[in-house]
């Protein structure tokens, strides 16, 4: 009974990942421990790939 | 007047605009509706005629006519962070954020009602048409020999969800994959299945559109590529993600579809064929663009603060003194 479309399913990315910032309020925006944006250090999100088009979200499907 | 964000903490895609708009000097709140109530809070009245509410989050209150625009970004689902969490108090608190966010004249990326209807696939395939887009042959259903007849009209086919979303007990990913040719299709009447002619691509297109404004990024498939790999998103490729002028009729059929759809935002995935053709797969109403910006130099994120910087409409004058005066007569 199993949909067509799940014959082509597999194991979810593992998407719980240690990032090396973390959000600071005050300034609504995630930090590097070394003060600077995690916004503006694009290595640091390119080796993440905390902006990418991801698969498998549990929340958001628009990716 | 302030934007409100409604994302999650770890968003650093949002950290983008944030930045932007701090440099601009335009005032910010960021909150996570999963927060609420909690280290979020509201307050709202409807008196006297008049409706008044407020919104603190991390020390910041504002006040819901002082907000110019609402992104709707990475919400979590409300409440779900509250001391004693359930369904009930998530509904309760959904419809009272939302519903006081309703009653602003706030601009909205993207407005609630257009976001639930765009994530619709059948429906944006109907659009893309309607917006003269070039949509591959397409069948949803749960006919197995609809499936079968299609597959003998076009041979070579790619199945993908109907949603979008993908199964979480346990949880797996169903990518854009390939029909293998002697593919047994009786499984079809166990769910709405989506079927699709391939295009055999040269590039995957991704087309961030924020208002007029499009960043078009064009991603080259590798000489070597597996041509069974047939989503980008699983697809291992040493290629970039490099700027690219729309053809005309492209971006104007974008155009159309992001009016029709009463959409602000809008990320637009299209296959490239070997003639050039762009062809429409899906529209994104909340795709990532981080990614596009980090490796095409694309300002999206400043697209997207100055949409949401951008003048609202006159706020609504106070009339509480009034209405004060009338409640005294």
């Amino acid at each position: 009974m199993r949909p067509f479309a799940l014959n082509y399913a597999r194991p979810a990315q593992q998407l719980e990942v240690s990032v090396p910032y973390a959000y600071d309020s005050r300034l609504q925006l995630n930090v590097l421990p070394d003060g600077r944006l995690a916004a503006h250090d694009y290595a640091v999100l390119r080796d993440l790939g905390a902006t990418t088009s991801t698969a498998g979200s549990k929340t958001h499907f628009d990716d | 007047m302030t934007v409100l964000i409604l994302t999650c903490e770890q968003d650093v895609t949002a950290d983008m605009v944030v930045a932007e708009l701090d440099g601009s000097g335009v005032p910010v709140v960021r909150l996570d509706p999963a927060d609420l109530p909690g280290p979020v809070a509201l307050s709202g009245e409807y008196v006297h005629g008049a409706f008044r509410g407020h919104l603190s989050a991390g020390g910041r209150m504002v006040s819901m006519s002082g907000l110019r625009s609402v992104w709707v970004r990475r919400p979590g689902v409300p409440a779900t962070r509250a001391a004693e969490p359930s369904d009930w108090l998530s509904e309760e608190t959904s419809q009272a954020l939302y519903g006081m966010l309703r009653s602003t004249d706030a601009r909205w990326m993207n407005h609630p009602d257009a976001a639930r209807r765009a994530r619709h696939k059948p429906w944006q395939l109907r659009l893309a048409q309607r917006s003269r887009l070039p949509v591959p042959a397409t069948l949803i259903t749960t006919f197995p020999q609809a499936a079968r007849d299609f597959a003998d009209r076009f041979p070579d086919l790619v199945v993908k969800p109907v949603s979008g979303a993908h199964p979480q007990e346990p949880p797996r990913a169903v990518p854009t994959s390939r029909v293998a040719p002697d593919a047994d299709f009786s499984a079809v009447a166990y769910g709405p299945t989506l079927l699709q002619r391939r295009v055999a691509k040269r590039a995957d297109i991704r087309m961030t559109c924020v208002g007029d404004r499009i960043h078009a990024a064009r991603k080259a498939v590798g000489p070597d590529a597996d041509p069974d790999e047939v989503d980008v998103r699983f697809a291992t490729s040493d290629t970039t993600w490099l700027p690219v002028e729309p053809p005309p009729r492209v971006a104007a059929g974008v155009r159309t579809y992001l009016r029709e759809a009463g959409l602000a935002y809008g990320a637009f995935d299209f296959a490239e064929d070997g003639d050039g053709t762009w062809w429409f797969l899906e529209c994104n109403q909340s795709g990532q663009f981080g990614f596009v910006q980090i490796e095409s130099g694309q300002p999206v994120a400043r697209s997207v603060a100055d949409w949401l910087a951008a003048p609202g409409p006159d706020p609504v004058p106070s009339n509480g003194g009034r209405a004060w005066l009338l409640e005294g007569h």
